[in-house]
């Protein structure tokens, strides 16, 4: 077969249209999917018993379930139950910052346990209160040993964005569908798109093992 | 809410989310099978000196890493029939496009693995004589591969779930019969809500396991 | 009790017990008498106790029974079952370890100056000039900046002595400071501590060098099954051991047997 990717010219704008959709999405799940990430985990490191009962299931839930059933689930149900009609943005954006909560939490579970036992005697001989020790010794620590994960955190999001197309969103991913399928172009609008996707996340990933280097080199002290 | 539950609904249909999952999990098994193998191989070719076989290996990689699988799936039941002119049932092209993007994920795994594994045992493989052959045969590889298993579980319940994917494209899986049945049923809550505890119940104890047999690992490392 | 009588304990220790779990009792009834100015080196076998006597005192571990006081006043015990620990009187004890503890994301200055500004409410400024000080006499003053994966292993050790003092303690402890040293960075750690027992700062500390044990020390203690086996000045428990377990372990260590 014959490939012409001139056509995709003409379609600039809607596959621009389409990517700000897709980033703007991304950004506002990531924002408020870490935050939640950072509450959950330190719930789950937490005394009581129901707080990290409750979140142990939130997260074993978001991540043992395809994020594809996620965003139905939210875009389906959700409105069945609270009554109210959701847009697409806003089902998408509740089903992204929830599977997001859940990846983060993760994170920062592991980079807060991360933080050895010695740093913690160093703390007790310099008499520093439990205050001053989470706050100016656990936490900066695992934020910094957290940021590499989080920033992968932030391409598994970005990736799995495109999953709002199924549920109707005007992603880049469903306005690449939309072209293919008007244009009958299927290869060259669908390679474009990916090629799209490839070219963000491709830089982060790098720069994801990059940081991971420079801070392993800082913490080891 | 104006909705009542009626979790019979799904009880009564359950014959079609069974069809389903046995096709998510042939998919998932013959997607791992093709990962496993395969990407030990790919990952080999990354690690190769000759840039005529390390270059398109990384480029297959991490082209596979850094696109959606949804794309990655639409493209393959669009693209492959169109480009190649081939036609395949449509559960044997899920199986080739989940096993391509778990091949890529698994041979980072292995690639990591294998060079993690400390240069003072190549040394010491060299001051015990042994060929380099030898070296990465008994030294390297089983070190490698052990050390592999827990990414490669974590990799392979991650294709389980991402087998959903291919519902979009018609394959008629847990995911496609889930939908199906709640839009029959104009029972969405019920059951998507049991599709999603089927998935549930297969993730959850493989990850257990893994986190299990990581903890282990980290108490023999010490 | 007058904690300014004359001839008064700085540390007293009295029927120590620590078990880990059941089975493995670390310290049984262990008693040591320091007095003020006393630089007690604690030698013995691994597993005897040493690191434990000092996390102890430093109050790091939970205790099965004893106590210990500084300066005459009972800070660590033990009530219904539960180690109590006296935090003002822990204040007063500066600690360093092993592996130098150092927070890797502070500069050498905020490591210092952490402490003192969010214990003692001391100013930044203050602080900060005090910092300066202890690290100029330490021969540190190009790493005020610097983070402690840009440090060598002896400088970081210096900067974690630095670190201690920044709390004026009464009592220092070190525990193997120089074991996860290369050989070559061994003296200036070493040469730090010689400067600080010049001054008279009170000191107990856990070495494997036993030639800096006997230039440092006013007072050696061999422990060892977790008891105090022997207690003298450094030419009699290095020197010339009464107790046959010493002599084996002095005489293993000097390599004097095949």
């Amino acid at each position: 077969m014959e490939l012409d990717f001139s056509v995709l010219w003409k379609f600039t704008d809607a596959l621009a249209l389409g990517l700000w959709t897709t980033a703007r999405l991304t950004l506002l799940c990531i924002v408020l999917g870490t935050a939640i990430g950072f509450l959950v985990g330190l719930a789950r490191t937490s005394e009581s018993r129901l707080l990290r009962v409750a979140t142990a299931t939130y997260v074993e839930f978001f991540r043992g379930t395809p994020v594809l059933i996620q965003l139905f689930w939210i875009f389906f149900c959700l409105p069945l139950i609270l009554g109210v009609e959701l847009s697409n943005f806003a089902s998408g954006a509740i089903a992204l910052t929830l599977y997001m909560g859940a990846i983060t939490s993760e994170t920062f579970r592991s980079s807060l346990r991360a933080v050895g036992r010695e740093q913690m005697d160093a703390c007790v001989a310099l008499g520093l209160p439990r205050r001053v020790q989470v706050a100016n010794v656990i936490l900066p620590q695992a934020v910094l040993r957290a940021a590499p994960t989080l920033l992968s955190n932030c391409i598994s999001l970005f990736k799995e964005s495109a999953l709002v197309s199924a549920v109707g969103m005007a992603d880049l991913m469903f306005i690449g569908q939309n072209i293919s399928n008007n244009t009958a172009r299927p290869v060259e609008v669908l390679t474009a798109v990916a090629l799209i996707y490839f070219v963000i996340a491709f830089p982060l990933t790098r720069a994801v093992t990059l940081i991971e280097r420079r801070m392993l080199k800082k913490l080891a002290a | 809410m104006d909705y009542s539950l009626d979790i019979g609904a799904v009880t009564r249909n359950l014959g079609p989310l069974f069809e389903g999952l046995l096709v998510t999990v042939e998919l998932t098994v013959a997607a791992n099978l093709i990962g496993i193998v395969a990407g030990f191989g790919v990952a080999l070719l990354v690690l190769a000196r000759n840039p005529v076989l390390r270059l398109p290996a990384m480029l297959f990689v991490e082209f596979f890493r850094c696109t959606p699988a949804i794309v990655q799936v639409v493209w393959f039941f669009y693209c492959v029939p169109m480009l190649f002119n081939v036609f395949l049932d449509p559960i044997t092209m899920g199986v080739l496009a989940l096993g391509l993007n778990l091949t890529a994920f698994n041979a980072e795994a292995y690639r990591a693995n294998i060079q993690a594994v400390p240069g003072e045992h190549r040394d010491a493989g060299i001051a015990l004589g042994l060929s380099p052959a030898q070296r990465v045969l008994h030294i390297i590889l089983p070190q490698a591969l052990r050390a592999s298993v827990p990414v490669l579980l974590t990799n392979g319940i991650g294709t389980f779930q991402q087998s959903a994917l291919v519902a979009i494209v018609g394959v008629q899986d847990l995911m496609y019969q889930g939908k199906l049945l709640a839009t029959e049923t104009y029972r969405p809550i019920e059951t998507f809500t049991v599709v999603a505890l089927f998935y549930l119940a297969i993730s959850f104890p493989v990850s257990q396991f893994v986190g299990w047999m990581e903890r282990r690992r980290g108490i023999a490392a010490r | 009790m007058n904690a300014n009588a004359e001839g008064q304990a700085l540390v007293r220790i009295a029927d120590l017990h620590k078990s880990y779990g059941p089975a493995i009792k670390v310290l049984r009834g262990l008693d040591i008498e320091m007095k003020p100015g006393e630089r007690v080196v604690v030698i013995g076998p691994s597993g005897g106790g040493k690191s434990t006597l000092l996390r102890v005192v430093m109050g790091l571990e939970e205790i099965q029974g004893g106590s210990v006081s500084f300066a005459g006043r009972p800070y660590i015990s033990v009530q219904g079952g539960k180690t109590q620990i006296d935090t003002e009187v822990r204040k007063k004890i500066g600690m360093v370890f092993q592996h130098y503890t150092l927070f890797p994301h502070l500069s050498v200055m905020q490591n210092l100056t952490l402490a003192p500004c969010k214990v003692n409410g001391e100013s930044r400024a203050k602080a900060t000039e005090r910092g300066r000080a202890i690290l100029a006499r330490f021969g540190l003053e190009a790493k005020t900046d610097a983070y402690p994966s840009q440090l060598s292993g002896g400088q970081k050790q210096r900067v974690a002595i630095a670190r201690a003092l920044m709390l004026d303690p009464q009592l220092m402890l070190f525990d193997e400071v120089t074991s996860a040293l290369d050989p070559e960075l061994v003296a200036e750690v070493e040469a730090v501590i010689l400067q600080l027992a010049a001054q008279g700062m009170p000191m107990m500390m856990v070495t494997h060098d036993m030639w800096f044990a006997r230039n440092v020390a006013s007072r050696v203690i061999f422990c060892a099954g977790g008891v105090v086996v022997e207690d003298g000045p450094p030419e009699q428990v290095l020197g010339n051991p009464r107790e046959d377990r010493t002599r084996e372990f002095i005489e293993r260590v000097f390599h004097i047997k095949g």
